[in-house]
């Protein structure tokens, strides 16, 4: 019988295919457009999608904007933001997070605006109190990316980032305070 | 010492160059043999390397020893990375090309000139990124670059050229493989190509698609950083980097299975059930494999929902389906042909009366099992651009690859260090016990290893690519210290794995250096029982595969498990995207 290191003998393309090789081809074929259909489903009947509208941008155009932003916003006691709209802008900048900590509130749909200052950073969110609960986004010096995001339960979400972006990079730290309507 | 090098290179050869291997019975040139020495040599010192800094790399993840501050650890981080997943990987790539091309096919290896440039190329371009990286930081603030150097951080541009010269020297010495396979097909255009040479043929190609993508994005950051353009831009970049970043392993992925099918083979007996199905599955690699580049850009900005589905999924998962295919046909083939001689009744007798206790049948063996289970499933679920949002930039990624580098391809490279130890330096072990221990004790150290990093990052997400942030943020009360026990068994795996790494590195060298030699016809128990050729039995169609049916049959259950337990944690997040 041939082995792996011989030219194969005859006419090999019209060998058989041993019965259970065959079944396991339809298994792994139909598993393979299962999870092919259910990715590309989810993005439209899902509520968990990384999708949003970008824009193009220069790090001192984003800057400028999120200083516009920051100048109609409100603060709190603690010097917290309160977004004047909707819209809540958010920049990496080494090593903090322009925009944060800010105050939201729960069940209410937001279009996070994320972009960077100089180099690329990791946008990694997760609740104070449930560590398993985390979503990350990339973000880049030379995009605006708008991710709508509602927050459904009330708490501190912090913010790291985990993409390397310098020495430094483990102290880049920011916080949502998520509040009952 | 020059002596000792000199009996390295030795072998008793006809005056054509040729000898007949007493293992595989293959006809074996002068020049094929010398030059898959060289480059399977240098890429054990690369794997020494490397393997050091994994040392203080996870010393320094496992916060309870803290080996190194933040300022040093990026440093030690780019020296592992490009130390183990580039050079110990490609230098060991290029030998399998010459194994898999000339060798198995009984040719001298052509235009060796072109083959000792490629290797100096090689060398001075992995001098220059280890030489770079190490001083990165220490000359006017610049940034140790990891191993994927993103822009617009300050990395040096003699680093990037560096990586250039590398990667031109791997595309110079895996010429003359292409030229034997030419040599091969002239004036026989119908003739088909032995199963494992086209699998090195395909994992060729695949490696040149890989590299003019690598050389691409460190051209373009290099003229960046020479100041010839003025600006660069960071996704641009990103998508020309993952051509080489992941195609490197999709290199490794592709040059390991052809590994398999070959030690499976000469060690345990195997056959092959269908050359067409496998060899379909490698035609799927040719076409799909490269675009899982894109499981990197998943939550990018700037790439369309339609274009990441797409491509992440290999094309409707047409990579995936192949490795699923080659997880059937090489267990498969290995039943098929243990059967065939009558070894091992039940459903699995054929799998507990293999050889064991030799060390390149236990190595890939366990490389098949834990390249599926572990770094094969995760690669698929991190992949799907839904859930790499919990996934992304995560110690759980880091987790994937070690399932897949660390454990899986390692595996099956220190399987074949054993055997060209044997069949080629023609060196019996210095303690064939050591090297009995050897597949076990890394995998299973690693293994664990590679399942805390992924607990750690989905349950936890403690980011990778961070000196310490378990127990302690800067400026901040927050941590991830819940993920701190668990770190604490990463910690003492990760020891093990390196003593085991070690023990492996220990008896290659120690057995070069001072094994007996094998003489003659001497096959160092390398044969499978039976030999190498079944003859007779029944027709290889007409086997039941049902051991094999079995395994495919749980590791499908664990996938579809794993899969609904991933899609479940995601849906329990806040709403997110449009």
């Amino acid at each position: 019988m041939a082995g792996p290191f011989d030219e194969p003998e005859g006419n090999w393309w019209d060998e058989p295919v041993n019965r259970r090789e065959s079944i396991w081809l339809g298994i792994a074929g139909v598993w393979s457009l299962a999870i092919f259909g259910w990715m590309s489903g989810f993005t439209r009947f899902g509520d968990q999608n990384p999708i949003g509208q970008t824009f193009d941008v220069d790090p001192d155009e984003y800057q400028a904007m999120v200083s516009e932003y920051k100048e109609a916003a409100d603060e709190t006691e603690e010097g917290h933001l309160i977004p004047p709209g909707d819209s809540v802008y958010i920049a990496g900048r080494r090593f903090d997070w322009d925009g944060l900590p800010v105050v939201l509130e729960a069940g209410h749909e937001y279009d996070i605006h994320l972009g960077s200052y100089d180099v690329q950073h990791g946008f990694s969110v997760r609740p104070e109190e449930n560590l398993s609960k985390q979503i990350n986004l990339q973000v880049f010096p030379d995009t605006e990316w708008v991710v709508p995001m509602t927050f459904d339960e009330p708490g501190t979400y912090h913010v790291i980032c985990n993409e390397f972006c310098g020495r430094g990079h483990n102290s880049m730290h920011g916080e949502f305070i998520v509040e009952e309507p | 010492m020059l002596n000792a090098l000199k009996q390295l290179f030795g072998n008793d050869y006809d005056e054509d160059g040729f000898r007949e291997c007493s293992v595989t019975g293959l006809s074996i040139h002068r020049s094929a043999e010398n030059h898959v020495k060289l480059f399977g040599l240098t890429a054990v010192i690369a794997l020494i390397i490397g393997g050091s800094f994994a040392f203080t790399v996870a010393m320094t993840r496992w916060e309870l020893i803290g080996l190194i501050p933040e300022d040093g650890y990026y440093t030690h981080l780019s020296m592992h990375a490009w130390n183990i997943l580039i050079f110990w990987m490609v230098f060991m790539e290029i030998a399998i090309l010459y194994v898999g091309g000339p060798i198995v096919l009984g040719r001298r290896l052509p235009l060796t000139k072109v083959v000792k440039a490629g290797w100096v190329t090689m060398v001075v371009g992995a001098l220059g990124v280890n030489y770079t990286a190490w001083t990165a930081t220490s000359a006017g603030g610049g940034e140790a670059p990891l191993l994927t150097a993103y822009v617009p951080l300050e990395v040096s541009a003699e680093f990037y050229a560096s990586a250039i010269v590398f990667l031109l020297g791997a595309t110079v010495a895996a010429l003359p493989f292409f030229v034997a396979i030419w040599q091969e097909k002239r004036g026989a255009a119908k003739k088909t190509l032995p199963l494992v040479v086209f699998g090195a043929f395909i994992t060729g190609i695949i490696a040149v698609e890989a590299i003019l993508g690598g050389i691409a994005a460190f051209a373009y950051a290099l003229v960046w950083r020479l100041g010839i353009i003025e600006s660069v831009n960071a996704g641009i970049y990103r998508q020309l980097y993952w051509i080489v970043g992941h195609g490197t392993q999709q290199i490794n992925l592709v040059a390991m299975i052809t590994v398999w099918y070959f030690l499976t083979h000469v060690v345990g007996g195997a056959v092959v059930i269908s050359e067409k199905v496998s060899r379909s599955a490698f035609i799927l690699y040719l076409f799909f494999i490269n675009l899982g580049a894109a499981h990197h850009l998943m939550v990018d900005p700037g790439l369309s929902a339609g274009w990441r589905i797409f491509n992440t999924s290999y094309a409707f998962y047409g990579a995936a389906f192949a490795s699923m295919i080659h997880a059937f046909a090489i267990p498969g083939g290995l039943e098929a042909g243990r059967r065939q001689r009558g070894l091992g009744g039940g459903l699995f007798g054929w799998l507990t009366s293999a050889p064991w206790k030799n060390p390149v049948f236990s190595a890939t063996i366990f490389s098949i099992i834990l390249f599926g289970f572990v770094g094969g499933i995760t690669g698929v679920l991190m992949g799907q651009m839904q859930l790499n949002m919990t996934w992304h930039n995560t110690f759980a990624t880091v987790g994937h690859f070690h399932g897949t580098v660390a454990i899986g391809t390692t595996l099956s490279f220190i399987g074949l260090v054993f055997f060209i130890i044997k069949t080629m330096f023609r060196r019996d072990f210095i303690s064939s016990k050591l090297a009995t221990i050897v597949p076990y004790f890394y995998a299973g150290a690693m293994g664990i290893v590679a399942l805390m990093m992924m607990y750690i990052g989905i349950l936890y997400g403690v980011p990778r690519r961070s000196s310490g942030v378990v127990r302690n943020i800067p400026g901040t009360d927050f941590s991830l210290s819940a993920a701190a026990p668990l770190m604490n068994v990463f910690g003492v795996f990760a020891v093990l794995a390196i003593l085991a790494g070690t023990l492996f590195v220990l008896v290659s060298v120690g057995s070069l250096l001072f094994g007996d030699r094998l003489e003659g016809d001497d096959r160092g128990g390398m044969l499978p029982d039976g030999g190498l050729q079944t003859d007779g039995g029944a027709s290889v169609h007409a086997v039941d595969l049902r051991g094999t049916f079995a395994i495919s049959l749980i590791f499908m259950a664990t996938f579809v498990s794993l899969y609904a337990l991933n899609w479940f944690l995601l849906t329990q997040l806040w709403s997110i995207g449009a």
